[in-house]
């Protein structure tokens, strides 16, 4: 988190967009992963779980957007039987980490 | 300096244009490869890009191939981003004609002294380009100020032949001197001799307009060329209308 306020030239405004940004897009695109990977549809689970890595390294959470890109290696790799439980996992990063920038945003501003 | 953005994740893309912004770049943002083509395609567009490795429509290495194949416009500084992370990929990405790579989430510091890098190159073209425009000035025109010299009239006199035989026209040639001028040098110097012959080949310009051009071919002698002509009856007549400025001139000073 302090590699990403750096990132952010410390910037709260900033922060606060990107945050806004993030509760609108992760939501949304969380959504259609769960319906490609109901679908087994290899193609979008590759590309929305990359997609979903890219706006989590850029927030600095780095243990989803681990879980992103182990869905993402198995979606193009073809692994379709460990999609379900890679899904799981990314889910339940995700859950925790909503209230976590939250919480930090709040901090900042303090 | 002008600098693209092109990613397709809008979190990412809003923290990159926010950040390049601040650090006093013209920031130009958008969201696929085909627009960042577009972008780094168009006139006085910008040089410095920061491409996202997958993107809908054109990916980054895509992006780079595509511009790596113009060649009129300046060269562009191009950074790919991306979050792989091989030894393969990394060579693919420069094979395609990136100058660098960066891998994602990218470190605040280094982001900004691998652009430094960017500048500095694209600085270096510029002074390279500076350069070769006034050799190429010196080389084609005479001391005397806005006059082809010798060789470049002679170049284009060629050209010129070329097109006027392939399009049936017909080009006036004329080839004159300046009587007496030897006198001028030796009575009020040469200062004066160079005096005259820029003012004789302002008047020549001015006469010719963009009908041709006009060089110069020895110490006081003059090439007019005079191309897309109707007949050589016109071409006559603007010959005497230089004629007949050049003896107002001379009864003037």
């Amino acid at each position: 988190m302090d590699e990403f306020l750096s990132r952010v030239d410390n910037d709260q405004v900033l922060l606060r967009e990107l945050l806004t940004i993030f509760k609108e897009d992760f939501p949304r695109t969380m959504q259609s992963l769960e319906i490609a990977v109901t679908a087994l549809d290899l193609k979008s689970c590759a590309r929305l779980s990359h997609t979903l890595k890219g706006m989590l390294s850029s927030l600095g959470a780095i243990r989803a957007a681990a879980a992103s890109a182990k869905l993402e290696a198995l979606s193009s790799a073809g692994e379709t039987a460990s999609l379900q439980s890679a899904l799981k996992a990314l889910e339940s990063e995700a859950e925790s980490l909503l209230p976590e920038l939250d919480a930090y945003v709040t901090g900042v501003q303090r | 300096m002008k600098i693209l953005i092109a990613d397709d994740e809008a979190l990412s893309r809003r923290l990159l244009e926010k950040t390049r912004d601040r650090a006093g770049y013209e920031v130009i943002a958008v969201e696929n490869g085909k627009q960042a083509l577009e972008q780094l395609c168009k006139p006085n567009g910008p040089r410095l890009a920061l491409l996202d490795w997958i993107m809908p429509e054109l990916d980054g290495p895509g992006v780079c191939r595509a511009v790596r194949t113009r060649t009129e416009q300046p060269y562009a500084y191009m950074v790919l981003l991306t979050s792989k992370g091989s030894k393969e990929e990394t060579v693919l990405g420069l094979e395609s004609g990136a100058d660098d790579y960066l891998a994602k989430p990218f470190n605040a510091e280094e982001l900004r002294a691998r652009l430094r890098v960017g500048e500095r190159i694209l600085l270096l073209e510029d002074r390279l380009v500076e350069a070769r425009e006034n050799m190429r000035f010196r080389a084609t025109h005479d001391q005397l100020p806005s006059l082809l010299n010798r060789g470049a009239v002679m170049d284009l006199l060629v050209r010129e032949l070329h097109r006027s035989h392939r399009e049936q026209k017909s080009t006036a040639i004329l080839l004159g001197d300046v009587d007496h001028f030897k006198r001028v040098n030796d009575t009020l110097g040469h200062v004066v001799g160079d005096e005259v012959l820029i003012e004789i080949a302002g008047r020549l310009l001015k006469s010719v307009r963009s009908c041709g051009f006009v060089g110069r071919y020895g110490g006081e002698e003059f090439l007019v060329v005079l191309s897309n002509l109707q007949s050589i009856l016109r071409a006559r007549a603007s010959g005497r209308d230089s004629q007949v400025h050049l003896e107002s001139s001379s009864t003037n000073r």
